[in-house]
């Protein structure tokens, strides 16, 4: 490859269009009306959700369908701690989404007996349970009808601009942090588990302490979303965190591409704008997502981030940072099988 | 009271009997759970309504039409979803039936009416309740269970005693046994998925002229056709038809003692329960560890 | 003191017994073979001391300490390492990542140092990095650094799991059929890689193994078993030439011809 090839390749990576979309957000707030504001509030929140998500079943392979019913707990927290007790935003999501990242955890627990199909089905049957619980503990929850929130009050800002610009922060420090614990010691450890739990045990992972972490981890990721999104709407309801927004996690992942942080902020964009395209028709979203969630199983399965990588080495995902000098003989190997090998470096 | 919540749960029991029955099947016959059984229930019932109400084709033609067309469904399913993933993993495989419940329950939404439309099928006996001394019984309850009964033993005799359904019990038993003795395990699986879906399209013919019919009930059923198929053992048939009965007399004695609200939760609980406490069910034989 | 005893260990499985009271020790810089028909129990025993299967009765010692019962994890954390009969690799990580993997006990924690990829955490990484290399190099598939996991040929594969549970400089290692599918000069390698960890590294190594040929060439000393108890022990050429061996493997009737 030619030198200039080489950077533009480099320039076409995660990081610097990750960059590029970060500045471009920024700037939104200046040209858009309050529903794009509110569309690009989304599209953080969403992010959220999606890298949370991402942790738990691209990088540590448990199949969970609880993310929506956590992120839900995540928003009732906060909103509940609102409105029962006066206590103001910058308190209460936090503290909801410390309460989501506790029972997120301890559904690990019960996870740690059950695998793939009947850990899906178990979670789906939590989500529900936290959906009826919604719904039908009236006193606290105020029901089917929901309730109403006050926005947020920010100093120079509207409510819309100020929680813009606090989802995007929020999104763009879990991104970076996802994406530097990935490739940690911990990233490894989960990667692991999901490869080959035996194997990962006699190695001396403990399986109920990481599978916790990564519940833990992701739960956390889908209550702050939940806080978030309840400062956003100033409204909580049940319907919001449904079966529905479960599939169109799981689609946002497969899209996007398991196993990928970069993949799931893409996957979170494109789902989103669909969303939008078919905002009117409910019946046409529920067709279209559920297409794509069997077209990528069946035909790409390693999503969009998985084509980029096979396309521009800067889309590889690489999980050890130092660079080795067995890349000189990896390079004389990987040359005979006709892939290209470059230094390992930090791709954060 | 109580006589009256047995045979409201036994009624409904004997549905939920019937989905995980179909549940259980595809498991044994394939090894793989079918998130869009619910689904092909649920448009098996639309068109019988459509069938009956629409085309005006009397009530058994139109159940016989809903049940064939379920069973195309469900092997159009294992075709198209199952199939190309029978080698890759578990999550993959998961995620792609959910795929197809997702778009089966979009077309059926877009098909036959949108959020909050139901859809009443006409009874087929007159609604006046008989009584007998203490009890209180609406005729299509009775259609229900003995249309249930007939369904249960028709299909134990296909399993037990036909050519086919030993070939299924031998392939589940052992695919690799079976390919080498000739068994098409292909078509086997194919065949598992469209029983499966005619037994849920059966389920529904029953049921819609008691409950009324909308998108969202093909997912409701599924939870608690799961439930009753794990709390039975997911590789017991039998289980199925014990653990679907026990599932409808515990939630219409919870929701009759404790609050109406019961009637939705218990199926969770009981999923929840069991997969943690003993993961066999009650008549199941292996352990779902590491499955 | 010996590296790894197992005394009086009984497991059965739904009421078919898969080892019956079978006891041994294995000493450091030893190689025991563990040799029987299949059914034996060979498997089981493995599993038995590595902690995936926990023994109705009896107890295993590693370096003298019980750890019956234990979670293999934390087995792992006294010194043991095992390899598995089918492939074992993380199939999604490079073969340098899966050896950076296998040194998960060598590293520590440091959640937050790592979130700001601090000094420290690219200096340990470094050090990682080496020790990978070095193991790869000792199994000799220093060249594959970069390739994935699954990319690897099954014999490949094989060397660099070896190479996994060497890096974490075990004190015991359990090889489960490590010769399986290999050609013969794979077969050769192994054998002078098994000699070479118990020589340079004093390592005890508990090697399953149906190819006899291997066996016999590089145990120390070997254990038979046949239905879950131990029929013999001793030295190869002893173990070869018994008779309850013999009728173990070939049946009643078979006559040594000379041998």
């Amino acid at each position: 490859m030619m030198r200039g090839g080489k950077i533009a390749v480099r320039l076409l990576g995660p990081g610097p269009i990750g960059l590029l979309c970060f500045f471009a957000m920024l700037l939104l707030p200046l040209v858009a009306n309050p529903y794009l504001l509110f569309v690009g509030t989304q599209l953080s929140i969403f992010v959220i959700l999606a890298v949370g998500l991402n942790i738990l079943v691209g990088y540590c392979g448990q199949l969970a369908f609880s993310q929506a019913a956590i992120f839900g707990i995540g928003a009732y927290g906060a909103g509940l701690l609102k409105v029962h007790l006066g206590w103001s935003f910058l308190l209460s999501v936090p503290a909801g989404a410390a309460l989501a990242c506790a029972v997120g955890t301890l559904i690990a627990l019960p996870a740690l007996r059950l695998y793939g199909l009947y850990l899906a089905l178990a979670t789906l049957a939590f989500a529900q349970f936290t959906q009826w619980v919604f719904l039908n503990w009236e006193r606290v929850t105020f029901g089917a009808g929901g309730f109403r929130l006050s926005r947020p009050a920010f100093p120079y800002f509207t409510a819309g601009t100020g929680t813009f610009y606090i989802a995007l922060f929020v999104a763009a420090i879990l991104v970076i942090l996802a994406a530097r614990i990935i490739r940690s010691r911990f990233g490894r450890a989960i990667i692991a588990i999901r490869d080959g739990e035996v194997a990962a045990e006699s190695l001396g992972i403990d399986l109920l302490r990481y599978k916790a972490l990564a519940f833990g981890l992701s739960a956390l990721y889908a209550g702050v979303a939940g806080g978030i999104n309840a400062m956003t709407l100033g409204f909580v309801a049940p319907e919001t965190y449904d079966l529905f927004l479960a599939v169109l996690l799981k689609a946002m992942i497969v899209l996007g591409g398991l196993g990928s942080i970069a993949g799931s902020v893409l996957g979170a964009g494109i789902v989103l704008i669909l969303l939008e395209l078919l905002r009117a028709f409910k019946s046409a979203q529920e067709i279209v997502f559920g297409a794509i969630l069997l077209s990528c199983v069946l035909f790409a399965p390693s999503g969009l981030a998985g084509y980029l990588s096979t396309r521009l080495d800067s889309w590889r995902e690489r999980y050890v940072r130092a660079f080795s000098p067995l890349q000189a003989g990896a390079a004389r190997d990987a040359a005979e099988a006709s892939s290209s090998a470059s230094p390992v470096s930090g791709n954060a | 009271m109580l006589t009256y919540l047995l045979l409201g749960g036994l009624t409904s029991g004997a549905l939920y009997a019937l989905v995980a029955l179909g549940i259980v099947l595809v498991y044994k016959a394939t090894g793989t759970i079918n998130f869009a059984h619910g689904e092909f229930l649920m448009i098996s019932g639309f068109l019988a309504y459509s069938l009956y109400v629409f085309a005006g084709l009397p009530y058994l033609i139109s159940i016989l039409g809903a049940v064939l067309l379920a069973f195309l469904l469900g092997a159009i399913a294992e075709r198209i979803a199952f199939r190309p993933l029978m080698h890759a993993n578990m999550v993959s495989l998961v995620l792609a039936t959910v795929g197809v419940s997702f778009i089966l329950k979009g077309s059926g939404r877009m098909l036959w009416g949108g959020r909050g439309d139901y859809l009443a099928f006409p009874p087929l006996l007159p609604p006046n309740p008989i009584i007998i001394g203490e009890i209180i019984l609406v005729p299509q309850q009775l259609v229900v269970l003995a249309g249930a009964m007939i369904v249960m033993v028709a299909f134990a005799l296909f399993f037990r005693l036909t050519r086919i359904g030993k070939t299924m019990q031998a392939t589940a038993d052992n695919p690799k046994a079976a390919r080498l003795v000739g068994i098409r395990v292909e078509q086997v699986h194919m065949l598992a998925f469209g029983v499966g879906a005619a037994i849920a399209g059966a389920a529904a013919a029953l049921m819609a002229p008691i409950t009324l019919l909308y998108p969202d009930i093909g997912f409701s059923l599924f939870i608690k056709g799961f439930a009753a198929a794990v709390l039975g053992g997911l590789n017991s048939m039998a289980g199925a038809l014990l653990g679907g009965f026990l599932i409808g007399v515990i939630e219409s004695l919870a929701g009759g003692y404790i609050a109406t609200s019961f009637l939705e939760v218990s199926a969770f609980i009981v999923i929840m329960f069991t997969l943690i406490f003993k993961p066999r069910g009650l008549l199941g034989l292996n352990a779902v560890r590491r499955a | 003191m010996s590296s790894l005893s197992l005394r009086n260990i009984s497991v059965s499985f739904g009421g078919v017994a898969a080892l019956s009271d079978v006891s041994l020790a294995v000493a450091p810089a030893e190689i025991r073979g563990i040799i029987g028909p299949n059914g034996a129990g060979k498997t089981t025993l493995i599993n038995v001391v590595c902690g995936l299967a926990r023994p109705d009765r009896g107890s295993v010692e590693l370096n003298g300490r019980t750890v019956t019962g234990m979670k293999p994890s934390a087995i792992a954390a006294l010194g043991l390492r095992r390899t598995f009969q089918t492939s074992s690799l993380f199939g999604g990580l490079t073969v340098l990542e899966n050896m950076v993997t296998g040194q998960h006990l060598s590293t520590r924690p440091r959640f937050l140092a790592t979130c700001l990829a601090a000094r420290a955490v690219r200096e340990e990484e470094r050090e990682t990095v080496e020790r990978s290399r070095r193991a790869l190099d000792f199994v000799g598939m220093a060249g594959f650094a970069d390739r994935l996991g699954r990319e690897l040929s099954f014999g490949q594969q094989r060397l660099v799991e070896i190479a996994r549970a060497l890096v974490g400089e075990p004190n015991t290692l359990l090889m489960d059929e490590p010769a399986v599918g290999l050609s013969l000069v794979r077969l050769a390698d192994v054998d002078r890689l098994l000699r070479r960890i118990r020589d340079e590294r004093g390592i005890a190594i508990l090697l399953v193994e149906h190819v006899i040929r291997l066996v016999m060439e590089v145990s120390d000393k070997i254990t038979v078993l046949s239905s879950g108890s131990v029929i013999a022990e001793g030295a190869p050429a002893e173990v070869r030439s018994d008779k309850g061996v013999i009728e173990a493997y070939l049946g009643k009737g078979y006559h040594a011809r000379g041998q």
